[in-house]
């Protein structure tokens, strides 16, 4: 079994409930995580399948550390990070990178492709080269099947399936170990989705990245992950392998979830006369 | 546009009967400022009561444009031609007060939305009894009680209740719910549905597809449904047309068309959708390199490579040409015809190769092989090619002139 590069220990995160202007009082709490167990293999792509309001969003957001957890550990490569601060939070967060679902709301419309993808190594000030950034920018808009030369252009000349490229390039800009990526192909066009799950997978095999995949959508996973967690209610209802939990779901609710996914006849059994 | 009439879809076929709805070369033009766009460009169909036609499409490829002109809620500016036939009165025909007494009466539709098409300062019970009060001379209370019926019907509990509920206090699934409640109120013979389920999650989307299907049957209804997914077509639809940048570019009974597809675009929608048991069909081979022994899928998609075209110029001849990885020289300059498939002729598509060369590279594709292999296997043979002229097969205008 290889090393966890990712393990979260009964995460919790409740938003408070309060009434009043001045006096807040709170008088209850969203349990959005409420107690979840989720340990991530280097090198393996983790599916974190839900519906609306499950709590899946809410948990990548705590692991980027963009939430500060109401209770619970997340140890990311050895280190409890749930509660780090400052200059911590700042070195440990070029490890992790996110991609988002709406390729129209992730990318600054008065910016260019280029200083976009360029912003983290900006950020943390590596490669303050000039031509060198733009290098290494370029090389990363190749890798994600973008045109190196489209360096000037800004966000609306793109397509949505280039734009999710786009936010791929710039999450893979400082070579993260984890990349959290919530919902990434569910605002994508059928034949675009398939271009995106391809290149995602091809990504994660080359650079050996170790993925937490959140989707709606149970297929798409199944095609994407080698593990899968399923989550119900702030909580983790069941997990194991894909095909194995796919063949033989134990919990109701995923028995539930698959038997309400419409399915298209599989072709190749049907005997055509 | 000409008074040239140029049928894509010639020979409509007699069913059984006269069809409830008949379009037939339907075109609308959306003027905008980067110029005109060919939202629907010349589709053709026909549905019969009591059955249900998917129409299918990603983005801009028409279908919600081609199911709102059926409504008559085209923008004002749109430029419509063609003829649509509904039970016995032509639509494009109709003023707009006599088209006002058929929506929401004979006609009636659903959208994606709920929320927004829903007016939120108004409680449930009192939209209910405006929609039956507009086409029907009741008093209220009669009105109210046929409302608490509907949202009966609809599976929602204590409907009485629920009839002062504002929309907010109601899910997703329930907004839903209430939208097809207004919609059912007078009893239509055709319901639109665009995308109903498309914002609901999968299990409540479960949900609603069956009530539909349910509805459908209690009360004799045709549907269009239109949608992205493949997968809620196969679970409602009895027909299905596949759209492609404003042409309907195969159609046929759901089974054949998911089965047999027999457009290289309908091939290759198929081959980009993961699926959630088996292999799917026609699914690239299960290479080696591309096989991680744990992953789900058997084989790696094989995506439609290129994005759709712009609708305002679109490409010449087959729309799908710059896209289709079995495109002739040929196929460029000539418009496809949505022609009966020899031996199957009420499944059309519209696509340039022999139906046999089609036949025998989708068996291919179905076998595992990847685009490439099935390709180089194929000799690939154009409907166009026989020496002598213009073949029947062919769209009667000059090569290289597109529609206008």
């Amino acid at each position: 079994m290889a090393e966890p590069l990712l393990e979260v220990r009964g995460l919790v995160k409740h938003f408070p409930l309060t009434r009043g202007v001045i006096l807040q009082r709170q008088f209850g709490a969203v349990k959005a995580v409420d107690g979840i167990d989720l340990t991530l293999t280097a090198g393996q792509t983790h599916g974190l399948v839900g519906e609306t309001g499950c709590g899946k969003s809410t948990t990548a957001r705590l692991i980027m550390r963009l939430l500060e957890p109401t209770g619970g550990e997340i140890r990311f490569a050895g280190r409890d990070i749930a509660h780090l601060g400052g200059g911590a939070l700042r070195a440990m967060r070029r490890e992790l990178a996110m991609i988002f679902q709406d390729p129209y709301s992730s990318l600054n419309p008065r910016r260019t492709i280029g200083s976009i993808v360029a912003e983290p190594l900006a950020i943390h000030n590596l490669q303050p080269d000039r031509a060198a950034r733009r290098r290494r920018v370029q090389e990363l808009l190749d890798s994600v099947g973008l045109n190196p030369e489209h360096y000037n252009r800004y966000p609306h000349e793109f397509s949505g399936g280039q734009r999710q490229r786009i936010g791929l390039a710039r999450a893979l800009a400082l070579s993260p170990k984890l990349l959290i990526a919530d919902e990434p192909v569910s605002a994508l066009d059928v034949s675009i989705q398939a271009q995106i799950l391809n290149l995602l997978r091809e990504l994660q095999r080359e650079l050996g990245l170790t993925l937490l995949f959140i989707s709606h959508d149970l297929s798409v996973v199944r095609y994407m992950c080698e593990r899968v967690a399923v989550m119900q209610h702030g909580k983790i209802v069941e997990s194991g392998a894909v095909e194995e939990l796919y063949r033989s779901p134990t919990h109701p609710y995923t028995r539930e979830l698959l038997a309400a996914v419409p399915k298209i006849p599989d072709d190749r059994r049907t005997i055509i006369a | 546009m000409s008074g040239v009439i140029n049928f894509r879809d010639e020979g409509i076929r007699p069913q059984g009967g006269v069809a409830l709805l008949r379009v037939q070369d339907l075109r609308v033009q959306l003027p905008t400022e980067d110029g005109v766009v060919r939202a629907v460009d010349g589709i053709s169909y026909e549905l019969h009561a009591g059955r249900t036609l998917g129409i299918v499409g990603e983005s801009g490829s028409g279908k919600t444009v081609s199911a709102l002109a059926l409504m008559g809620l085209q923008p004002k500016s749109a430029r419509l031609s063609g003829r649509i036939d509904f039970d016995g009165r032509e639509l494009l025909a109709l003023d707009s007060r006599k088209l006002r007494a058929l929506r929401g009466d004979e006609l009636a539709m659903i959208f994606q939305d709920p929320l927004s098409s829903l007016h939120p300062l108004h409680r449930v019970g009192w939209q209910l009894v405006e929609a039956i009060r507009a086409h029907r001379d009741v008093a209220k209370a009669a009105a109210r009680e046929r409302a608490a019926e509907l949202l009966d019907l609809v599976g929602i509990p204590d409907p009485r209740a629920r009839l002062r509920a504002y929309p907010h206090e109601l899910s997703g699934g329930q907004r839903q719910r209430v939208m097809i409640a207004m919609a059912l109120a007078n009893e239509p013979k055709l319901l639109i549905a665009d995308e109903p389920t498309t914002a609901l999650d999968v299990t409540v989307q479960a949900q609603i597809l069956a009530l539909l299907k349910r509805l459908q049957r209690e009360l004799g209804m045709a549907m269009v449904f239109v949608t992205h997914d493949l997968g809620v077509v196969a679970e409602i639809a009895d027909e299905v047309a596949v759209m492609y940048a404003g042409r309907i570019v195969e159609r046929g009974s759901t089974e054949r068309v998911l089965s047999a597809p027999s457009h290289p675009y309908t091939w290759g929608l198929l081959r980009s959708i993961p699926r959630l048991e088996g292999g799917a069909a026609g699914h690239g081979p299960a290479s080696g390199a591309a096989r991680d022994s744990d992953r789900g899928s058997v084989g790696e998609l094989e995506p439609i490579a290129g994005r759709p075209p712009s609708l305002i110029s679109p490409p010449s001849g087959c729309h799908f040409h710059p896209r289709c990885p079995y495109a002739l020289p040929e196929h460029a300059r000539v418009d496809p015809v949505l022609a009966p498939i020899p031996g199957e002729p009420s499944h059309r598509a519209a696509c340039l190769l022999e139906s046999a060369v089609r036949a025998a590279l989708w068996s291919r594709l179905r076998d595992g092989e990847s685009v490439e292999q099935a390709r180089a296997g194929v000799e690939l043979v154009d409907i166009a090619a026989p020496p002598g002229g213009a073949t029947a097969g062919l769209a009667n205008e000059p090569a290289g002139e597109t529609h206008g």
